[in-house]
């Protein structure tokens, strides 16, 4: 099979050693894996078993510490400081399980913030007319509630149209009901952005909305499996 | 050791850096606290115990001449412990070393036995010999700087006679603990200083055999000062007496008592400054502790510990701090002590002076210290203890940010959001952006007030010498005389131009005031010793009536227009009406100014004058010297260029180490209170800049977020230090004017320039430090964590 298009991740015998010596940790142990241009990723596996791992490292936060990782054949692994920067600041957007959204800043204000980065990026109030938040863009991050947040940060993340949208547990701080809202944003989002997306959760149920589940146990990734056909979030149920 | 005081030390070492700030700011205040506190009673003491050892006079009178027979009586007037008369005046010295002819103030020694009043403390050397009237003691200020001690033999003009003097002994008195020349700001121990002679000799000089000139007087205890004043008054009002004074006339005193005040204001000033800043810093400091803590706070709770408990255990790390910087303070001080000691030995000729603070003031140093961390540990530990268990076990809620007021919020649209961060936080912590940018304002006003010294003292000169004081040299007649020695003046070599004036010791009243001073006759178009008005110019004198100096007028309650009475104190008591016509503003004194003729006319001594000042012809200086050194009919001569210049010299050596201590001080404030709130900042911000990060912000981006709120406070800072600078620097002024010296508070824009410059430079130094703590920031650790 040839594939019509290069792959937007290549990751080549990946591995993440944290500390030396006796306290060692083996957080990735090689990891292989190729992510399409558009790909919907979920990443499942317990808890310590180096998804965030290596979600972080594939968006430019932290360093592998061996093995190569290459973004549309850039290699993550060579470059610097001022690279990844700059990588993240033009391809990822980010969202973490807990919103990390600037207290001092309004929810327009937050994703203006990116704007002042990027290079063709949303208005504020595009992107958060896309997770249903136009109404509440002049508030501030303590007015609005968790699941708000999350969709403001959600906004924040797509509004550079990221290449890559990289979400840590997006929902792991939420309820079902604001869950499903904030998860049927990001497909939407990324379905509509055509960004590749990699899904960290812990929740079997979420994983049926991607094309692909990467399975991790100990810092290997033990098992692909297919989703013949994605699952909306709204037919979800935890 | 119990497991909460471990967790103590391990906090205490977490915010040691903030620690160190306090203590150092705590240090800086209580060290100055502890060498001023210290140094006043260390010179109270010493002054107390030399007087009392050496039986310094309560009362002093000078005659123009009483015969030795009224002793008795003078002895009977009521408050009269102890007296001595004596015979005092002024000679001109030839020193062959020196160039120039020194002045000396001569005092004759009793008869017989030691000085019951005025005794002397004999450093080196011998007591001369009765037998020998050529003997003399020398002070010892004056045998250091003319190079002369016991065996060496000096020329004396005395009373227009010239006479060789042999030096026996070095000494110093209570009553020339400070020695200056009449009218000089400093002292210039080469031009001015202190001979001892047997009494014969100097009734013999002087033509007072069988009589005196000068009575000291010891009170009894209890005894009132202004009947024994208001007695020998009456004795010696036949003598030509000036009237007897106390205390607060005798030079030396008024000078110590003056330095013992300005020690007061700057026990009190400085450390306020310091005691402030360091209450808060240890509040912000201890309110991060407690805010990162809140999960602590509630554990301790749930087991058991009660509010107080929990309030005492995050007090003790301020106790701790407070404890550093006593011990550093005082050990500081006590140093400070020491070398402010060794200095005002230069100035003070005691015995032995020692700098030796009380336990007293140690205790003080330390209760203060201990109230400024107390303080600043009160605010934020009892926001500790009244936290609920329950609620500090929940995370804490997004601090709630609102929208600005309307105008600023407009303003704030034009900014990008980094900017918009800034102001929104300075608004929404306005008490801690307040304390920090008041805390480098403190820092500017400081380096303000220590620079605004020399500046003012520059003005200060530049009038006096500049503008008042012109001539070079200026020569006094052993006694007023006739114009035409004004020629036999103007033929010395050198002398350009030769202005006569006369000065008249007289008492002024006004209603029921009365002060003794001065009056000068100016001749009309002086060129170089010219009255000072406003604005520190030269003004004209009205050619009638009397000019009063600004500080003189408020002693008498006298405006223009009022007719105030002058009364000669000797000759012929002449005693007239005068119209006060003019304010002057001398640098310099509170004398009286009239008209040269004038004046010569109201004291019924149309001609004669009391001296020259000299214009000369610099080239020429040593035939003049030697000139005036052979000529006896002068009293005293004052070499002004030469008083000027050691002046200058002089406050220069001091100011450069004074400015040195200041911008330490202001450095330490700066520093600590910028190190501190951007510290603090940094905590608080650590996620929002771990955001800005991952969203792909470059790391001097993220850090504009933080100098940006440093430097903007910084920036509201400087013109709010101007503002504070000048006001205390004027109040200080105003705290240091005395009837002495006026002290102008004046405009230096090099001194703010600097102020600004410096203390910027410490606060960006500072945050620049906290700033690499951006770039070790662990984007990936702070996000995880919830906070
Ligand atoms: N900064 C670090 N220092 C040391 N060890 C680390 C660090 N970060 C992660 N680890 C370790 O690496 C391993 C993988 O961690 P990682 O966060 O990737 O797990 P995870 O799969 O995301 O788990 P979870 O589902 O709990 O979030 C864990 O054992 C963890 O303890
Ligand atoms: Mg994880």
């Amino acid at each position: 099979m040839v594939s019509p298009s290069p792959p937007a991740y290549r990751v080549r015998g990946l591995t993440k050693v944290y500390g030396d010596g006796a306290t060692a940790v083996h957080a990735l142990r090689g990891i292989d894996l190729e992510i399409a241009e558009g790909e919907m990723l979920v990443l499942l596996g317990p808890s310590g078993s180096g998804k965030s791992t290596l979600l972080n490292i594939m968006g430019g936060l932290d360093r592998a510490s061996g093995g190569e990782i290459a973004f549309r054949d850039a290699s993550l692994v060579a470059m610097d400081d001022h690279g990844l920067t700059r990588f993240r600041r033009r391809n990822v957007g980010f969202i973490f399980q807990f919103y990390n959204l600037i207290p001092s800043l309004t929810a327009r204000e937050n994703v203006e913030l990116v704007r002042e980065i990027a290079l063709d990026p949303m208005t504020a109030a595009e992107a958060l007319d896309l997770v249903g938040l136009a109404d509440r863009m002049d508030h501030f991050p303590a007015q609005l509630s968790g699941g708000e947040q999350q969709r403001v940060a959600v906004a924040r993340a797509i509004a550079k149209r990221p290449a890559v949208l990289l979400c840590d547990e997006p929902t792991g701080a939420l309820d079902l009901k604001t869950g499903v809202r904030v998860l049927e944003a990001l497909v939407d989002i990324s379905a509509r952005t055509r960004a590749t997306t990699l899904m960290v959760t812990h929740n079997v149920d979420v994983a049926r909305l991607g094309d692909r589940v990467v399975h991790f146990l100990d810092g290997r990734i033990s098992r692909i499996d297919v989703n013949t056909r994605r699952a909306s979030p709204s037919e979800l149920a935890w | 050791m119990r497991s909460l005081d471990r967790k103590l030390l391990r906090d205490l070492w977490r915010m040691r850096l903030h620690g160190l700030a306090v203590i150092l700011v705590l240090a800086c205040g209580l060290s100055v606290f502890v060498m001023s506190v210290g140094m006043r009673g260390s010179l109270e003491r010493t002054r107390a115990a030399y007087y009392a050892e050496r039986r310094m006079a309560d009362v002093a009178v000078s005659v123009v001449r009483a015969p030795d027979r009224i002793v008795r009586t003078l002895a009977n007037a009521p408050g009269v412990a102890a007296l001595e008369t004596r015979i005092s005046g002024f000679a001109l010295l030839d020193v062959t070393k020196i160039e120039e002819p020194a002045t000396a103030r001569l005092v004759s020694l009793p008869r017989a036995g030691r000085p019951r009043v005025n005794d002397l403390f004999l450093r080196s050397g011998r007591w001369p010999d009765p037998a020998h009237p050529e003997e003399a003691l020398i002070s010892e200020a004056f045998a250091t700087a003319l190079g002369v001690g016991p065996g060496d033999s000096l020329a004396a003009t005395m009373h227009g006679r010239r006479e060789a003097l042999r030096i026996v002994g070095v000494a110093n008195a209570p009553e020339f603990i400070f020695v200056s020349a009449p009218g000089e700001l400093f002292p210039q121990p080469e031009r001015f200083g202190v001979l001892w002679m047997g009494r014969e000799a100097l009734a013999r000089a002087y033509d007072l055999d069988g009589a005196f000139n000068e009575v000291v007087v010891r009170l009894a205890h209890n005894a009132d000062q202004r009947k024994t004043v208001a007695a020998l008054d009456k004795i010696l009002r036949p003598y030509g007496s000036s009237g007897a004074y106390g205390r607060d006339r005798m030079m030396s005193d008024r000078y110590l008592t003056e330095e013992l005040h300005q020690l007061s204001t700057m026990a009190i000033f400085l450390p306020v400054f310091f005691l402030l800043v360091a209450a808060f810093l240890v509040n912000i400091s201890l309110s991060r502790v407690i805010a990162t803590e809140r999960a602590n706070i509630g554990l301790l709770k749930a087991f058991g510990y009660d509010d107080g408990a929990v309030a005492w255990h995050y007090a003790k790390s301020a106790l701790l701090l407070a404890c550093g910087g006593a011990v550093v303070g005082s050990v500081v001080g006590v140093w400070f002590g020491g070398s402010v000691a060794s200095l005002y030995q230069q100035y003070y000729f005691f015995p032995k002076l020692e700098f030796v603070a009380s336990p007293l003031t140690f205790v003080a140093a330390w209760a203060a210290g201990f109230l400024a961390a107390g303080a600043g540990a009160a605010l934020s530990v009892r926001r500790a203890a009244r936290l609920a268990p329950a609620v500090t076990l929940q995370p804490p809620k997004p601090p709630a940010f609102a929208r600005m007021p309307g105008p600023i919020e407009a303003f704030s649209h034009g900014l990008d959001a980094k900017s918009r961060i800034i102001m929104r936080r300075i608004l929404r912590y306005p008490r801690r952006a307040g304390a920090t940018a008041l805390g480098i304002a403190l820092a500017i006003a400081l380096l303000i007030v220590a620079r605004s010294f020399p500046a003012v003292m520059d003005s200060l000169l530049d009038v006096h010498f500049a503008q008042g004081n012109r001539q070079s040299v200026t020569l006094s007649f052993v006694e007023p005389r006739e114009m035409r020695a004004l020629h036999d003046v103007e033929r010395l070599p050198g002398v350009i131009y030769a202005e006569p004036f006369r000065t008249e010791d007289v008492i002024f009243r006004h209603g029921r005031r009365q002060v003794q001073e001065v009056i000068v006759g100016v001749p009309e178009g002086a060129r170089l010793n010219r009255v000072i008005g406003r604005e520190g110019k030269a003004i004209a004198l009205p050619a009638v009536g009397v000019t009063l100096a600004r500080t003189l007028a408020a002693k008498l309650s006298a405006v223009p227009g009022d007719e105030i009475e002058v009364e000669q104190t000797r000759g012929r008591r002449v005693r007239m009406p005068v119209r006060v016509t003019g304010i002057a503003d001398p640098m310099l004194g509170g004398s009286a100014y009239m008209d040269l003729s004038a004046l010569m006319r109201l004291m019924r001594e149309p001609g004669r004058v009391s001296g020259a000042h000299l214009a000369m012809d610099p080239a020429r200086h040593s035939e003049f010297n030697a000139a005036v050194k052979a000529i006896p009919a002068f009293a005293g001569a004052s070499f002004v260029t030469l008083a000027e210049r050691a002046t200058r010299k002089n406050f220069d050596d001091h100011v450069g180490l004074m400015i040195a201590i200041y911008s330490a001080f202001a450095a330490v404030m700066a520093g600590g209170v910028a190190f501190s709130a951007a510290r603090v900042t940094m905590a608080e911000q650590e996620r929002d800049l771990a955001t800005l990060r991952v969203l792909g912000f470059t790391r001097r981006e993220a850090s504009y977020v933080l100098i940006g709120e440093i430097a903007a406070l910084a920036l509201l800072a400087a013109p709010l230090g101007c503002v504070l600078g000048t006001g205390l620097a004027m109040w200080l002024m105003q705290l240091f004017q005395t009837d002495m010296y006026a002290f102008p508070w004046v405009f230096d824009p090099s001194s703010y320039a600097f102020a600004v410059a410096f203390t910027l430079g410490c606060v960006l130094f500072a945050a620049f430090i906290v700033r690499r703590e951006v770039d070790r920031l662990d984007m990936v650790g702070v996000l995880k964590a919830r906070d």
